[in-house]
């Protein structure tokens, strides 16, 4: 393998779109960047999707293309299934100790031709699908991951050797243990992205247990053509579902589980997921149960009305409670708020909660910039420049700085960048403005 | 480094070059995979279980579609599973290459064994 060059102008923690951008940004202008995503592949959440709004285009062959850039970009390393274990601020920039997790696999040698994949006996329910779909205990990440490098899962091994025996170019290492690495750099760019607030909190939704219930990141996998059932069916039986419910504010706007703030994409998402759906399965009843629509953004307020032109009802309502009945349909109870509050029920193939997000990482242990009370790193700039961590020299963009949709968080990603190269500029030229990292 | 370029690990033995009394295998260098073994420590039983369940399922579920294709209700009566499993396992095997989707019969798709 060859060896990481040890000092780089730039660190960016996360390979999603965010990332990948602010590393495009930074390379494009001569910076040496470090890429360090801890899945096997970069592309995160955007690579998932099916389509985004409101354009509907295929999001995978928007990010594609960037995962592409991002690889073949002669100042960008991209060091995949590696995690960031600290960030320590020195006089000038950062020492930053990197684990690289063992993938058993020698990615110098592997080709990507997944017949260890073909011939491993066992199926384990695949992460990028959400549990839905299946990969097998070793695996190439998905169809698009860069790099095509396999990565065996030794909790699903069966010791059978199957991989080795196939594997043409002779790649499979059991052997293969965390590889520790140092490096310096000289600016950090916080791109972490996004969880979704966790189903179990939703105790009046079935807390995660109605097989029914679908978050909207499996229903955007059930959506794509190369999902885990290729078209949308219902998980608990294979049926086509005919009545579909969104509940919206399903994981935001809800002090009661900590997220007391809009998450900014769900109803664009399901608006979206709604109208994809009636292109589907023509016959479907689609039905949004909403607090309030916010469709803020460029042609959002008009995509918002075509979905409703094409079919899709959206109620304003609360949804109280979701029962599960015997063959696993949905009896929904709301609160219809157009019809002076009148309590109705209504059964559901299939419901989809409108879960928010929340930052996926937040500098555990590892880089101690502030975080604000809602748990995203915190801007100390938050109207000039929203991208200026607590930390001198540590940028923060896309989710990791608050909820935001992919257009916003390319184009903050693009300020990361811009304010990390006039950071680099500073400290390479001007050194007696150099102050302790800590503070700005 | 890896220990696969070290003295220790090596590629797989030939089992044909051991020794005819069958004392070399001890003193033969460890292979790679079982020192991932070593490693991972011995199976769980849950873990075990869900191998063996996964075969088992595997099996009945290819049985069942041996004479016609089927939907996913029908293949959960007739081989007395819970239909979230079959759902699972016929998507998994149609990722990889067993089952294809056929008609839609009702509000269910028919699956059946891809020819070979």
């Amino acid at each position: 393998m060859t060896e990481l060059k040890k000092n780089y102008d730039g660190l960016v923690i996360g390979g999603g779109i965010a990332g990948m951008q602010a590393a495009l940004d930074l390379a494009e202008q001569g910076y040496d960047v470090l890429l360090v995503e801890q899945e096997p592949s970069i592309g995160g959440i955007m690579v998932g999707l099916n389509k985004v709004f409101p354009t509907l285009d295929c999001s995978s062959c928007i990010c594609t293309p960037r995962m592409a850039e991002s690889a073949h970009n002669p100042h960008i390393r991209i060091q995949t299934y590696t995690e960031v274990k600290s960030v320590e601020p020195l006089n000038v920039g950062f020492r930053v100790k990197l684990q690289k997790k063992p993938r058993y696999v020698i990615e110098s040698k592997c080709i990507g031709c997944s017949q260890c994949e073909l011939v491993c006996p066992v199926d384990v329910p695949h992460e990028f699908d959400y549990g839905l779909g299946a990969r097998r205990a070793i695996y190439i990440a998905h169809g698009n991951a860069i790099p095509q490098v396999a990565v065996l899962d030794p909790t699903y091994c069966t010791f059978c050797g199957r991989c080795e025996k196939a594997c043409p170019a002779s790649c499979i290492d059991y052997t293969q243990q965390p590889e520790d690495e140092e490096v310096e750099v000289a600016a950090v760019i916080i791109t972490t992205g996004l969880h979704i607030t966790p189903m179990e909190r939703k105790a009046e939704y079935g807390g995660g247990k109605f097989i029914n219930v679908m978050n909207p990141m499996a229903m955007e996998r059930i959506q794509s053509s190369n999902g885990p059932y290729g078209r949308p069916l219902r998980p608990s039986d294979g049926k086509v579902p005919r009545r579909i419910a969104y509940v919206q504010c399903a994981g935001s706007r809800d002090r009661s589980i900590g997220v007391p703030y809009c998450s900014r994409v769900c109803c664009m998402y399901a608006l979206k997921q709604a109208l994809l759906l009636r292109h589907y399965i023509h016959d479907v009843d689609v039905t949004i149960y909403h607090m309030d629509i916010r469709a803020f953004g460029k042609g959002y307020e008009q995509f918002y009305r075509r979905v409703m032109q094409e079919g899709v009802r959206v109620v304003k309502g609360k949804v109280a409670r979701i029962n599960e009945l015997e063959n696993k349909d949905l009896l929904l109870r709301v609160e219809l708020l157009d019809e002076e509050g009148r309590v109705a029920e209504e059964r559901y193939d299939l419901v989809v909660l409108s879960q928010g997000l929340i930052p996926a990482w937040q500098g555990e242990g590892v880089l101690g910039a502030e975080l604000d009370e809602d748990g995203f790193f915190r801007s100390i700039s938050p109207k000039i420049s929203p991208v200026l961590s607590s930390w001198r020299g540590v940028f923060v963009a896309g989710v990791a700085a608050g909820p935001k949709d992919i257009p916003d968080a390319i184009v903050e990603a693009g300020a990361a960048a811009m304010e990390a190269a006039i950071y680099l500029e500073a400290t390479r030229y001007h050194e007696r403005f150099i102050e302790p990292a800590k503070v700005h | 480094m890896s220990e696969r370029e070290q003295p220790i690990a090596g590629p797989i033995a030939d089992e044909s070059a051991a020794p005819a009394d069958g004392a070399g295998r001890s003193a033969r260098a460890k292979r790679p995979i079982d020192i991932l073994r070593e490693r991972q420590g011995e199976r769980t039983p849950e873990q075990k279980e869900y191998f063996k369940r996964q075969t088992q399922v595997r099996k009945a579920l290819l049985e069942a579609l041996r004479d016609a294709p089927r939907t996913i209700p029908e293949l959960a009566a007739r081989c007395d599973l819970p239909s979230e499993e079959v759902v699972w396992n016929v998507m998994a095997m149609r990722r990889y290459g067993k089952l294809v989707e056929d008609e839609l019969r009702g509000d269910y798709y028919c699956y059946r064994l891809k020819e070979v």
